[in-house]
């Protein structure tokens, strides 16, 4: 594609809804990936798509409209990617968790998340096979899930088909400035000219901003998933222990997990979700697969005599303050990121993608962005792990 | 004195074991099978029937057999599962289901002899029941004395299928077409290997003998490219062909039967390996075969592979290759021993052999040509040809990896064991491109080896 | 000892094996070739490669679904079911 009017940097499912929400503003937009589609978090994701697990705060709003958008995408697009309005049931099982548990979903309330508040009987009544040992949890409708790598495919391909490109293999190796403002990127084959790029590299933001001459403290925080063989329907909702939000929260480098569980379209369940920051470390820990397999068994015992098929590992982007990166870079002009989601990419992505739009074209944003402005970082007052 | 691990009791662990264990290693000798042999000489539990009869050399298997079982230093776990393997600091740990418990075995000496089973190809109903392996039809009658059906059709590439109709019919079944794809003339180039390989002649002989007796004749260059199934959903006929040196359908013909055999030699099973980190490669074949050294050392030190997993090459060069990785595992472990020329030699010209077969039976690309778009690819998640056109076509895949990912292809119980091999071929092929090795190798790559049930998972340290 | 002296069922059918004997040969050997449904398109499927590798010979065995037929070995007073899909 010669000239466009703007380049995405990452083909996974944030540069995938920059670029769709950019090209239905009318602009010409390259994706570049040094990759496949979706061959970093994207595709080691579940496909999270969540209000429940966010305090009241601008992410919350970010999230509550990017839910929305998720919905309205699949109806823009044709769908594909099995996007499914599951709802997620938060559980705890200790006083102290059951309190927080009600202060949290009583402010999200507030905030506009529908809330249910069950008891146990009613909690068993929509997840039956839920140990009995848990009687408090809340019912989130609004929680949905989507298959990720097929949302980033099926979104680049409607791009794609509305005049947009997409290349891969060829991996960005300097980012071409003119007098403080960016005029196109070099990759390893090829050179591009544009005058705005949209850093979408997820875990990677930071090495674009330093090529950029700019800085982004974006690390990665590990994650392992556990996928089961296919099984019946045993599990309906996205179910997990209220212990995530805190663990999402948490600034601890150490292991925490906490059981997050879920089936699929395809039949599988899906097992979370450790946290940890090791930096790229790739190497499969036998000991938190059995940490997560305890966890998941604890609320779900007939999981028990499920067959473990696959465990995966991935790496969330994220910044020291947990919240997202999206908007324009503070020293170069025509530099924008979209980044830093952590585990929350796949569910924030369209807002994302619809705020960049927004203040790239000059329309008002549906919410004040300024809480996920890259100004706030200093320089270097950040080291990644 | 540490012990020596061996994965495996086919012809390669077998031989390794004795080999080890004579050079004065304490050996413990793990094998997923119930009883030793390994695929080659699997044998029934009972001795209700006379097992040499579906046998060409029974006698060398109980030789092995009884003096792994007589030999005091050989501890062996029969029908135990490994899930895991993995590799930290030099020393291997083997994470194992045995007698319903997870048990855990470390260790810097390893053998790796975890054998192969059949490649196949996909075609228009090759998942309805009755279309088997012709690996699957010989374990039924090796191992628990039953005929899949009457009427058998063995069809394929490679050596493998003669001993199958052979054992088809001494079991009293009728093969109503033994297919071979290849010419047969290829053999004649490899004619010093011949000679100096003289008993694998003989073993063939032994099989046409049986099949020549039963009135059955090998026709060549013609492959079954479709199956159909009657009302109740079962085989009832195949399709077969006349095909060109490419393997593109010539003229076809539907013949009646109960059992398709049907295999195009052997995929070498390297997931353990892999799991450990070892380096594997390419073979000639295209199959994904474990790197060894001179001493069947593996690029991780202490860690030795032997048999098929090195290059598929049959049971004669599996135990030289054994006897060799029990002999090199011993020293490392610090026994006074060495590897003899003669070792060396044996394994040598048995090499050559199994070089002259993969000559002999070069699978060609036009298989392609017999599917459909509606052709099941992944027997397991059920996705068709269309499905993983779709991925590369609309979806943007452009790597087998991506393919996968996007349709579950290969995604499911079997791990990709079946299809993944020949996806690879697909997608690429697709994709108007050859595939590369890093595309092979990433499509046995199985962090677990084996599902495992998340109770026993979580019960673990 | 006889050379069928075990007995369990297949649904509905009693069937007989020796000792030793796995469940699909066993049902191979009564000429029941079907041993399950797949998950999306219903077709069925039955004993593929004999040896433990692709999982198509799928069954419940005494209520514990996704087991190989071709594995497990046959014992008195066993349960076998054909499975349908994931067995839901």
């Amino acid at each position: 594609m010669k000239n466009p009017d703007a380049i995405v940097i990452g083909a996974g499912v944030v540069g995938a809804c920059c670029a769709l929400a950019l090209t239905n503003a009318g602009l010409k937009v390259l994706i570049i990936d040094r990759g496949p589609v979706a061959s970093g978090t994207t595709g080691a994701g579940e496909g999270n798509i969540l209000v429940s697990d966010k305090e009241p705060s601008a992410e919350l709003t970010l999230a509550i409209r990017s839910r929305d958008l998720w919905f309205e995408i699949d109806t823009d697009i044709g769908g594909g990617f099995e996007l499914e309005a599951k709802g997620g049931v938060v559980v705890s099982r200790s006083a102290k968790g059951i309190s927080d548990l009600k202060r949290l979903s009583a402010l999200q309330k507030v905030n506009g998340v529908e809330v249910i508040e069950l008891d146990g009987a009613g909690l068993r009544k929509i997840e039956p096979h839920l140990s009995e040992s848990v009687d408090y949890g809340v019912l989130y409708p609004g929680d949905a899930q989507c298959q990720p790598m097929l949302a980033a495919a099926q979104i680049i391909r409607a791009v794609k088909k509305r005049g947009g490109s997409f290349i891969q293999g060829e991996n960005v190796v300097k980012i071409n400035a003119n007098a403080g403002s960016i005029t196109g990127v070099t990759t390893d084959k090829n050179q591009y000219a544009s005058p705005i790029i949209i850093n979408a590299t997820g875990t990677w933001a930071g090495e674009i901003a330093k090529l950029a001459g700019s800085y982004l403290p974006i690390m990665p925080r590990r994650g392992f998933i556990l996928v089961t063989s296919p099984a019946p329907k045993i599990v309906h909702h996205k179910v997990y222990d209220a212990d995530y939000v805190a663990n999402v929260a948490s600034s601890d480098a150490d292991l925490q997990s906490a059981a997050v569980v879920e089936g699929t379209a395809s039949g599988t369940i899906l097992i979370g979700a450790s946290r940890e920051r090791v930096g790229f470390k790739g190497d499969m820990d036998i000991s938190i697969l059995r940490q997560l397999a305890r966890q998941a068994i604890s609320l779900f015992p007939v999981l028990a005599d499920i067959q473990l098929l696959r465990a995966y590992r991935g790496f969330r982007p994220y910044a020291p303050d947990h919240l997202p990166v999206i908007g324009p870079d503070k020293n170069i002009a025509g530099l924008w990121h979209a980044a830093g989601h952590e585990g929350a990419g796949i569910g924030l992505a369209p807002a994302t993608g619809d705020l960049i739009a927004a203040q790239i074209t000059g329309r008002t944003p549906f919410m004040d962005p300024s809480a996920f402005s890259p100004v706030r970082f200093k320089g270097g007052e950040y080291v990644a792990v | 004195m540490h012990n020596v691990v061996i994965i495996g009791a086919g012809p390669a662990g077998l031989s390794a074991s004795l080999a080890a264990a004579a050079a004065g290693a304490p050996v413990l000798l793990i094998d997923s099978n119930p009883r030793l042999g390994g695929q080659y000489w699997r044998m029934s539990a009972d001795d209700f029937q006379d097992q040499h009869n579906q046998h060409f050399d029974l006698d060398t298997g109980l030789l092995l057999i009884n003096a792994v079982k007589a030999r005091k230093e050989i501890e062996v776990w029969s029908g135990a599962q490994i899930w895991s393997a993995t590799n930290k600091d030099g020393k291997n740990t083997l994470r194992i289901i045995y007698q319903g418990k997870e048990r855990i075995v470390n260790t810097e000496n390893l053998i790796l002899c975890t054998g192969a089973y059949d490649r196949t190809l996909p075609f228009p109903g090759w998942d309805i029941p009755g279309v088997m392996t012709p690996g699957g039809v010989q374990s039924l009658l090796k191992g628990h004395g039953v005929l899949a059906g009457r009427r058998v059709v063995v069809a394929g590439s490679g050596p493998f299928l003669l001993p199958v109709a052979a054992g088809v019919i001494k079991a009293g079944g009728s093969v109503v077409a033994l297919l071979e794809a290849s010419k047969s003339r290829r053999w004649l180039t490899s004619f010093f290997v011949l000679l100096e390989n003289i008993s694998k002649i003989k073993e063939a002989f032994y099989y046409i003998k049986t099949i020549s007796e039963a009135k059955v004749r090998a026709r060549f260059g013609q492959a079954v490219i479709a199956a159909h199934a009657a009302s109740n959903g079962e085989l009832e006929s195949v399709d077969i062909a006349k095909i060109d040196r490419n393997f593109r359908i010539k003229k076809v013909q539907n013949i009646k039967c109960d059992v398709a055999a049907i295999g195009w030699g052997f995929t070498a099973d390297t997931s353990l390996a892999g799991s450990l980190g070892c380096n594997q490669l390419v073979a000639k074949d295209d199959g994904v075969v474990v790197w060894v050294d001179g001493e069947q050392q593996t690029s991780i030190p202490g860690v030795f592979a032997a048999g098929e997993i090195t290059g598929i090459g049959g049971s004669d060069l599996s135990m030289a290759e054994g006897v060799i990785a029990g002999i090199s595992a011993a020293k490392f472990v610090g026994c006074n021993v060495e590897v003899l020329k003669a070792h060396r030699k044996r394994r040598a010209k048995r090499q050559r052999f199994a070089n002259a077969l993969i000559r002999a039976y070069p699978i060609k690309p036009g298989w392609k040509s017999w599917l459909k778009d509606e052709t099941i690819i992944c027997r397991c998640e059920e996705v068709c040809l269309s499905d993983l056109k779709h991925s590369i076509n609309e979806l943007g895949a452009t790597d087998s990896r991506t393919a996968k990912l996007l349709t579950r292809c290969g995604m499911g119980l079997c791990q990709g064991r079946i299809c993944g091999r020949f996806v690879v071929d697909l997608v690429a092929n697709e994709l108007n491109l050859s595939p590369t090795d890093t595309d092979r190798i990433s499509a046995v790559n199985r962090p677990i080896i084996t599902p495992i049930p998340l109770g026993v998972l979580a019960l673990g340290e | 000892m006889s050379q069928f002296d075990i007995e369990f069922t297949f649904d509905d059918n009693t069937i007989t094996a020796s000792p030793g004997q796995s469940v699909g040969a066993a049902l191979l050997a009564a000429n029941l070739r079907s041993l399950g449904q797949t998950r999306f398109n219903k077709n069925k499927r039955g004993v593929f490669c004999g040896i433990g590798v692709c999982f198509d010979c799928l069954v419940v065995v005494d209520g514990i679904a996704n087991q190989r037929a071709c594995i497990v070995e046959a014992k008195s007073g066993m349960k076998v079911q054909t499975q349908v899909g994931s067995n839901a």
